[in-house]
């Protein structure tokens, strides 16, 4: 494979739902509000491996509410001494019954200074359905230690299949304890929040 | 597309078996020092020196320092963990620790990636059992240092 192509490839290895799956045992729930949901969603992870939760969605381009049982896989991970690389396989679905459903695949690259992420999901309903798409990447200003305010600049670009058109913003992301927020802000969208507590 | 969805929820299992690596970090050292250290005051008070097989304590001496504060009779366990690049991924691992009725403090290193792990003098400390918890956060222990003081 060539060197660009491994270039490509790496840079779209993303993940905007940072962790989608948390320690074995652990429980995280997750605020979300962007331009096509505002949504509550609690998982729970009985290994590392998955996650199973259910995330109650105000969807703001059909302009229904809904409820999505989710459940979410590691298909791979790489663990290194400076770094993790993680796929995952995603899927819903929804209270509405079964053509209301969404599944796809979500990825991550980071060290400690660098982080890239990718996400594509399919969604189904019963009245158009569309694909989502998103990349992410950001650095850390500087390098906390355990305990310390951590912060991320990043930039993120994303796409549906309605607007069919690629809206790039700035994001950043804090993460102290057990506590995450990310937000970012584009003109066109508005706010795009996500914040994530574990347990 | 129900059926494709359907298949999707087979994936990972698909994966699995097609032998898509879920186990983190397939490739890495598992070897076990387990040394005691016998140097505990090698300079300036400091309990963070050479162990009895030679083997250089990788640890932040002023981290350690801080952690040992107020310790007495125990047994430090230093884990040197692989994928722990971030303290958001480490919660879980002072989490699963801290359930452990023997361990008295946990401390989280991520410039070197090691977890230190403060056990009481009585606990027999088992590599085997350290890298349970490790990969259970999903990461991976592959070394572990120990010292008594």
């Amino acid at each position: 494979m060539g060197i660009l192509v491994k270039m490509v490839l790496l840079l779209l290895l993303i993940n905007v739902e940072a962790r989608p799956i948390s320690y074995s045992g652990g429980s995280t729930a997750m605020l979300i509000t962007d331009n096509m949901k505002d949504s509550v969603y609690y998982h729970y992870s009985p290994t590392y491996k998955y996650s199973v939760g259910i995330e109650t969605v105000r969807d703001l381009i059909f302009n229904q509410e809904y409820s999505y049982l989710r459940f979410t896989y590691l298909m791979n991970r790489k663990n290194t001494r400076h770094s993790q690389r993680n796929l995952y396989f995603q899927s819903g679905i929804s209270s509405k019954g079964t053509d209301n459903v969404f599944y796809g695949i979500h990825g991550d690259w980071e060290t400690r200074r660098v982080f890239t992420g990718f996400g594509f999901k399919e969604v189904e309903n019963t009245i158009q359905d569309y694909q989502d798409y998103f990349l992410q990447a950001g650095i850390a200003p500087y390098v906390g230690e355990y305990g310390d305010l951590h912060t991320w600049l990043m930039l993120k670009s994303k796409k549906n299949s309605i607007t069919n058109e690629w809206q790039t913003y700035p994001v950043l992301k804090f993460f102290k304890g057990d506590f995450l927020i990310e937000f970012g802000y584009d003109s066109k969208i508005n706010w795009d929040v996500h914040m994530m507590y574990r347990f | 597309m129900k059926i494709f969805f359907l298949l999707g929820l087979f994936l990972p299992s698909i994966a699995w078996t097609s032998g898509i690596n879920t186990e983190p970090g397939e490739a890495h050292d598992h070897s076990h020092s387990g040394m005691h250290s016998h140097d505990h005051s090698s300079h300036e008070g400091h309990l963070h020196e050479t162990l009895v097989d030679g083997k250089e304590l990788e640890v932040d001496p002023e981290r350690f320092d801080k952690f040992i504060e107020g310790l007495a009779d125990s047994q430090i366990a230093v884990v040197s963990v692989n994928g722990m690049v971030c303290d958001f991924c480490a919660r879980g691992i002072e989490k699963t620790f801290k359930k452990d009725k023997s361990v008295k403090r946990v401390d989280v290193d991520l410039s070197r990636g090691k977890v230190l792990v403060a056990y009481n003098n009585r606990k027999v400390i088992d590599f085997e059992e350290i890298k349970l918890k490790i990969v259970s956060n999903g990461q991976n222990a592959t070394d572990l240092q120990i010292l008594d003081i």
